[in-house]
């Protein structure tokens, strides 16, 4: 037994752990920051301090603001689609009778598919040509012939969020399942000896007494949703022009170009806004951990 | 009632037709895979009417050469080569298996910790850990990109499986602090009574009770590893996980579709597999343990 974890300090059992945040998490932080105040030096690898200019720089960068306008569009829209949706799935598979058990399993797969690989899914399915989706689609006269989906800047972002929903909707119903499952049963009866309807149940009982699972479903999804990056790199690169480019994508392009310090102040800015949404979302709805 | 059994057939028709709905891609995607080229590309879609081949899953992982590529060139190769994949898949499984093993290593004293000792400020070392799931994976790349660069660690194995050990380490850490706060602290006291120390009592009473839940994280750590993309993909260039790769199977001159959907539903096995063996654990581990299933 290693003697050192023998005594009744924890510090032997977190330093470990905080050693790997710290290395790899926070100096990799600090990094960043140093980095967003350089500027370039041409021709030499060095760079040179410019203190706050590639932060100002970012706010009347047009292609940030409209990174940002779209990363909060696609966010929000995501966001109440799968709540809505994953709450009707999860009331209608939320059923004790034979089959129910297979359905929830089968709704689940749709989680373990890595996201790029789920980006290219819809991009084959939503292709203009030969794509399934958009096949049924243009059959449906809903879509059309002449401007595929991902190449149209009114329909491109929606293709993505095509993705995302398919995706994520399993996880709001597996959630909201679990929180279904465990409220008590003795509200519901006596709502239905009252005569409550369907919908006064659900939004004066069921609703309610979901609200903390609610709240922890969207939060977590809020983070997911924010940072989105692999859907947009496989489906559209960020286009047509920038009409799918969100903030992770815009980063990760201007990094591409070699332009290093003003990729890190963008990351920096996505993480700073990313956290005061989920501190303010905590605080305000109080979510626990 | 004959009202009340029409209600649950239609209740019935309307959940099948709900997830084949959600399932369909998944169908498709693998449908596809064993398709030849052109039958990928048939309008209207067909389902049955195709002569089925094995031949995508041969040439991205048995390393069977195609003289008749019908996309164009990827990767950095060129040819047919840069479409065999059994070495992304090895790159995928060395990371994922290295990464889950240190984040296991590493949360399951951290959470232990967390569980058992009376720590000051507990609460907010939590929230830290919890803080660290935040983190926009482009805000990590980045500067990671530069610190692996010079330690010699960019384009490795030890590097990319270092950092996914960080970002899988808030959800190992918190699940198992929620699976620990499960065993009784009362079954801690009375082994302490009789004479064992803390890492006794954490080895043989507290680690035997949780092994459901140590699979349970092992497992998701081990598929958000697999899944993982951005950070994969600037962190590497001649170690291609499965994610990464198959995107270059998209050129500007053409795509490997056939050849894409193999990959794509092979990557899919491992992860099906697990699941299906944690489903009961799934949900809490889907919130960091904070709701508990």
């Amino acid at each position: 037994m290693p003697k050192f974890l023998s005594g009744d300090h924890p510090f032997p059992w977190l330093a470990p752990m905080f050693a790997m945040i710290i290395a790899f998490g926070i100096y990799p932080l600090i990094y960043s920051i140093w980095l967003s105040t350089q500027g370039k030096v041409p021709g030499l690898r060095d760079y040179k301090f410019i203190g706050a200019e590639n932060w100002i720089k970012a706010f009347s960068d047009d292609r940030f603001i409209d990174s940002l306008v779209v990363t909060i569009e696609y966010t929000l829209i995501c966001l109440v689609i799968q709540v809505v949706l994953g709450m009707a799935i999860a009331m209608l598979l939320d059923c004790e009778r034979r089959g129910y058990g297979l359905l929830r399993a089968l709704m689940t797969l749709p989680l373990v598919v890595p996201p790029a690989v789920t980006g290219m899914m819809f991009l084959l399915m939503e292709d203009g040509q030969f794509g399934v989706l958009s096949y049924y689609l243009k059959e449906m006269g809903l879509v059309d012939p002449d401007n595929p989906i991902l190449a149209s800047t009114s329909m491109a972002l929606w293709g993505v969020m095509a993705a995302d929903i398919w995706q994520w909707t399993p996880f709001m119903v597996l959630i909201l399942m679990a929180g279904l499952r465990a409220l008590p049963k003795e509200p519901f009866e006596a709502a239905a000896i009252d005569g409550a309807n369907w919908w006064q149940t659900l939004r004066h009982l069921t609703l309610p007494m979901l609200s903390r699972v609610i709240a922890t479903a969207v939060l977590i999804r809020t983070i997911d949703l924010y940072r989105i990056y692999d859907y947009i790199f496989a489906m559209t690169s960020g286009g047509p022009g920038t009409a799918t480019e969100t903030l992770s994508f815009y980063a990760g392009r201007v990094f591409g170009v070699a332009n290093f310090p003003y990729a890190a102040t963008l990351s920096l800015l996505t993480l700073i806004m990313l956290n005061v949404i989920c501190f303010a979302f905590i605080k305000i709805f109080r979510v626990k951990f | 009632m004959p009202g009340h059994a029409s209600k649950v057939i239609l209740r019935d028709i309307l959940a099948w037709f709900v997830v084949l709905v959600f399932i369909f891609p998944l169908f498709w995607w693998v449908l596809a895979s064993f398709k030849p080229y052109t039958a990928i590309f048939a309008q209207p879609p067909v389902y049955a009417d195709f002569q089925p081949t094995v031949e995508n899953y041969e040439v991205t992982i048995g390393g069977k050469s195609r003289i008749n590529l019908e996309g164009g060139v990827g990767g950095q190769t060129g040819g047919a080569s840069s479409y065999y994949s059994l070495t992304s898949i090895y790159d995928s499984l060395i990371v994922a298996i290295g990464s889950t093993f240190c984040a296991l290593l590493l949360a399951t004293l951290a959470a232990f910790a967390l569980s058992r000792f009376p720590i000051p400020g507990k609460d907010h070392m939590v929230f830290f850990v919890l803080a660290q799931r935040m983190m926009p994976p482009i805000a990590v790349a980045i500067p990671l990109f530069f610190i692996f660069r010079d330690m010699g660690l960019r384009d490795s194995h030890l590097g990319l499986i270092l950092a996914h050990t960080l970002i899988n380490l808030p959800l190992a850490v918190l699940l198992l602090k929620s699976f620990f706060d499960d065993v009784p602290v009362e079954l801690d006291e009375s082994a302490m009574l009789d004479g064992a120390t803390r890492f006794q009592v954490f080895r043989m009473v507290v680690l035997p009770l949780v092994k459901g839940g140590l699979a349970a994280t092992a497992v998701l750590c081990f598929i958000f590893s697999w899944t993982e993309f951005l950070i994969s993909l600037l962190l590497t260039t001649s170690i291609r996980t499965i994610p990464v790769k198959i995107t270059t199977f998209v050129t500007s001159t053409g795509t490997e579709w056939g050849l894409i959907t193999a990959l794509g539903s092979a990557a899919l096995v491992p992860s099906f597999i697990f699941i299906m063996l944690v489903q009961k654990h799934l949900v809490r581990g889907l919130t960091l343990g904070s709701l508990k299933d």
